[in-house]
């Protein structure tokens, strides 16, 4: 096993008839799919389908929604991160997350990057290294590397939300989580950090929640529908895009509803 | 890529014997912290709890109706002169603060540029922070010596009013400032005038929000003693008689307990009766306000998405 | 030429009277006019002051800790000597309050207990000031002091000779006491809401970075809630500074500054209520006004730095 990722046949998370469940509501019903290394799944679905809820569940986000209960098991290199003793703080640490809007912290851009290997006491040399790396990963350190030492909230929305996905993989996480990254940024910035994604998942597996089925087109290679709370139908992105075989993804898809 | 952190990436793949980066210990931590801070709170509301039970305890077995509807006399007797004495100044400083704090709010938040608005709002903010002790004073110099007006129930209110202001002044600034600005473009935009936009439209909308700040001030106002007792520093038994006459108040009777309290038990039970009062006028404006505002929040809950 | 023969147009093109041009200048800035009150009302505060201090027949000489010839300092340094102590302890509990409530309480829980600390800001002082001379003021005199006194007589300030060093329990280290107690829930609840207008997906990207609770709030929120905690202790700081009745009835006062944290002293505040009703003209008017003038200059200057301050923060965290 190479030390950066297991065989592409073991999928690095598993996720097992995983139910949630609000008060009332069932939020995701019997969700079962394995995410392998080196591929980017794009989950898409209209709004209020469960998407956000299901990569929530990913990395145990959900634990902070008073209320919300988990059935099934969401496995991490076979080992559910559901199970009793397993620190949702550890699970967090392998699976980066990045959100709708950029949420970079009021502090330096060098820091922000920083900011996960400051928690774990990482030595300075490692720090300085894994943020050159995380950045250059990000596609911004041509565009920051003047000016490490100025504020983050300096930057645009577009590098903003890149220095986020630096932030993520500082780390090195094995998955990274991208819950419609590009739903508040415009179009320029929307394609810059495409193309860094679609250059991350060489490396990790990437799952990426949209709501546009243009940007699942252009880089996810599998894609995921959502609808209800259930998983309709996964596939290949050129398969499930052009030949879906349910009705309620072609009808997504074609733009019906969503 | 390149391995940035000095552990490999397998050591600790398994998720329960990870011990990298400290995570034991911080865990730890958190969860120590986390059950010890929220006791904190009993050091806020402990020493209050049993202030007020013992305020109770005190008060409460020798608090007869007679308390409320007799005149002290001596070191004795009922409260009810410096109840009326309080509510009459309470009521005439509301006047004078709302008179003065509205208005003032109003012109800032709907007249005023932004620029000139800033300016005027530091200096309300500055007035808040001005010790009641020095409103007092320039009370006791202005209205008392300048003015004339003696040691009088006039002279208390417009003080305490004074005191008062900047309260009732930031609620409404506040309140009128933040109805959308949308609202307005959509009020003239349909042909209202300025003055119907802002009794129609925004008057409702922020209302509320300026009856809290008032209650608020009321209830600031109510049991503070260093704004008018350099004004009526000698303790008056009868209820009010005119404006400008001297009138008793509750502060005042239980600064007395205190003075005297040592020497004459009497005056103490006085003091506890009238801090109990107080606390009741007080803990009740502030339910209230609580009550207005939630009502208030959930009738306007769609307008500030 | 007699007035009536002025012809009309000619009349039309003079300026007009003086009366009228401020007639309608007046209805046209009738409605800002009100805005001015705050401004108004802190002149006059100040201007009455000032002619009542009669700096002209003092000159500077009270700037000196002699009260038999009007010093003033001793009074200056006391208020600093109860109002700072206060303010780092209401500073300190008040941030751990604030960051149990809006970290790691469940929120059904702190919706609970948040009014509860609101309410006590309204507590009138007058009843903190006889709660802590009759009942706490014993207490520390009778069963605290005389275990703590020789604990802390290393420390400088805490150094006491006798084993129980203030019977009463009255004194500064009481004042202080009441003090924090009388700020703390205002900068409770001021930092309270500086932390929880920190946007909920910050939190969030903390925690999936791989933060604990703790660290989001002490790396990130914080950081980010700077302009509300800086207004918190600028605010607290005023209370406490101004503050009159409550801390004249515990702190024993005596008019010379305090040989150790248990002695008494005065503030600036607690001398004016307590010399005022004797004083009601002439020079110890003067001497009183004097005082207050330079209460109410700190307090302005404090004031309008700390304005100041939380604007320059702000504009640090926004980036401009």
């Amino acid at each position: 096993m190479s030390a950066l990722a297991p065989p592409s046949s073991e999928p690095v998370v598993a996720v097992d008839r995983v139910t949630v469940r609000a008060r009332s509501r069932t939020l995701l019903d019997g969700i079962s799919i394995d995410f392998s290394a080196r591929s980017l799944t794009a989950v898409v679905g209209p709004s209020g389908c469960g998407k956000t809820t299901f990569i929530r569940t990913l990395n145990r986000m959900v634990d902070l929604t008073p209320g919300l209960r988990v059935e099934g098991e969401v496995r991490y290199l076979g080992q559910n991160i559901y199970a009793r003793g397993v620190n949702p703080v550890v699970v967090r640490r392998r699976m980066g997350m990045v959100f709708q809007r950029p949420t970079v912290f009021p502090i330096s851009i060098f820091e922000n990057a920083a900011f996960g290997l400051r928690l774990v006491r990482a030595n300075e040399d490692e720090i300085d290294t894994a943020v050159t790396e995380a950045l250059e990963r990000a596609g911004l350190w041509e565009e920051v590397k003047a000016n490490l030492d100025g504020p983050a909230l300096s930057l645009s929305g577009g590098q903003q939300q890149r220095l986020c996905i630096a932030r993520a993989l500082a780390v090195r996480p094995r998955v990274l989580l991208l819950d419609e990254p590009t739903s508040a940024l415009d179009p320029a910035a929307t394609q810059r950090v495409e193309s860094t994604l679609q250059r991350l998942k060489d490396d990790i597996v990437v799952i990426l929640v949209t709501h546009n089925v243009g940007q699942a087109a252009r880089v996810s290679d599998r894609v995921a529908f959502l609808h209800s709370g259930r998983l309709v139908e996964v596939g290949p992105t050129a398969e499930i895009l052009e030949r879906p075989r349910e009705k309620l993804t072609e009808q997504f898809i074609t733009g019906r509803f969503g | 890529m390149t391995p940035s952190l000095a552990t490999p990436l397998e050591a600790i793949d398994d998720l329960r014997r990870d011990r990298t980066g400290h995570v034991w210990r911080r865990t730890a931590l958190d969860r120590c912290v986390g059950w010890v801070l929220p006791l904190l709170f009993l050091v806020a509301i402990a020493p209050i709890a049993d202030l007020v039970y013992w305020v109770g305890k005190q008060a409460l077995p020798t608090f007869t109706w007679s308390v409320l509807t007799t005149n002290p006399s001596g070191a004795g007797g009922g409260l009810f002169a410096p109840l009326a004495g309080s509510l009459a100044i309470l009521a005439l400083a509301t006047g004078v603060s709302v008179a003065f704090g509205f208005l003032g709010g109003l012109a800032t938040a709907e007249y005023l540029s932004e620029r000139a608005a800033g300016v005027v709002r530091i200096a309300a903010n500055v007035m808040v922070g001005i010790p009641a002790i020095i409103v007092g004073l320039f009370g006791f110099l202005a209205f008392v010596r300048y003015f004339g007006w003696g040691s009088s129930l006039e002279a208390a209110a417009v003080t305490l009013g004074i005191f008062m202001t900047p309260y009732v002044y930031r609620a409404t600034d506040l309140a009128y400032s933040s109805v959308p600005s949308h609202l307005r473009e959509a009020a003239v935009g349909s042909g209202a005038r300025p003055l119907q936009y802002l009794l129609r439209v925004a008057t409702p909308i922020a209302f509320p929000q300026v009856l809290t700040g008032v209650f608020l001030a009321m209830a600031i106002g109510v049991g503070e003693t260093a704004p008018i007792y350099p004004i009526i520093p000698s303790l008056v038994a009868l209820p009010p008689l005119g404006l400008s006459q001297p009138v008793g108040a509750l502060p005042l009777y239980i600064w007395e307990g205190f003075e005297n309290g040592l020497i004459l038990p009497t005056a103490i039970h006085r003091a506890f009766q009238a801090a109990f009062l107080l606390l009741v006028i007080v803990i009740g404006l502030n339910v209230l306000v609580r009550v207005i505002a939630a009502r208030s929040r959930r009738r306007l809950e769609g307008l500030f998405q | 030429m007699t007035p009536e023969s002025v012809p009309r147009d000619g009349r039309d093109r003079q300026p007009l009277p003086l009366s009228e041009r401020l007639l309608s200048g007046l209805a046209r800035w009738w409605p800002y006019a009100p805005a001015l009150i705050p401004v108004a009302l802190t002149l006059a505060i100040v201007a009455s002051l000032v002619g009542a201090s009669a700096l002209q027949n003092f000159g500077w000489g009270f700037f000196s800790f002699n009260v038999t010839k009007y010093g003033i300092l001793i009074f200056v340094v006391g208020s600093f000597l109860t109002s700072l102590p206060a303010l780092a302890l209401a500073m300190l509990i008040g941030l751990g309050i604030a960051v149990a409530s809006t970290t790691f309480l469940p929120g059904w829980l702190s919706s609970w207990l948040d009014p509860f600390v609101d309410l006590l800001a309204g507590i009138p002082s007058i009843i903190y000031g006889l709660w802590g001379f009759l009942i706490v003021a014993p207490f520390f005199g009778h069963d605290i002091f005389p275990w703590l006194a020789p604990l802390l007589s290393g420390i400088p300030g805490f150094h006491t000779a006798v084993n129980s060093p203030s019977k009463e329990g009255t004194g500064l280290a009481l004042a202080i006491v009441i003090l924090t107690l009388m700020i703390l829930p205002i900068t409770t609840l001021l930092m309270r809401d500086a932390l929880r207008s920190v946007p909920r997906d910050l939190w969030e990207s903390g925690l999936a970075l791989g933060a604990t609770r703790l660290e989001v709030a002490s790396r990130v929120a914080i950081p980010y809630s700077k302009r509300g905690i800086w207004g918190a202790a600028f605010l607290g700081f005023g209370r406490a500074f101004g503050e009159t009745v409550a801390v004249f009835m515990v702190i024993s006062q005596v008019q010379r500054l305090p040989t150790n944290v248990y002695g008494g002293t005065s503030t600036m505040a607690s001398l004016i209520i307590s010399e005022i009703n004797d004083n009601l003209s002439g020079t110890g008017l003067h001497y009183l006004a004097e005082i207050a003038l330079v209460l109410l200059a700190i307090t302005l200057a404090v004031n309008i730095a700390g304005r100041w301050m939380i604007r320059r923060t702000f504009t640090d965290v926004a980036g401009i």
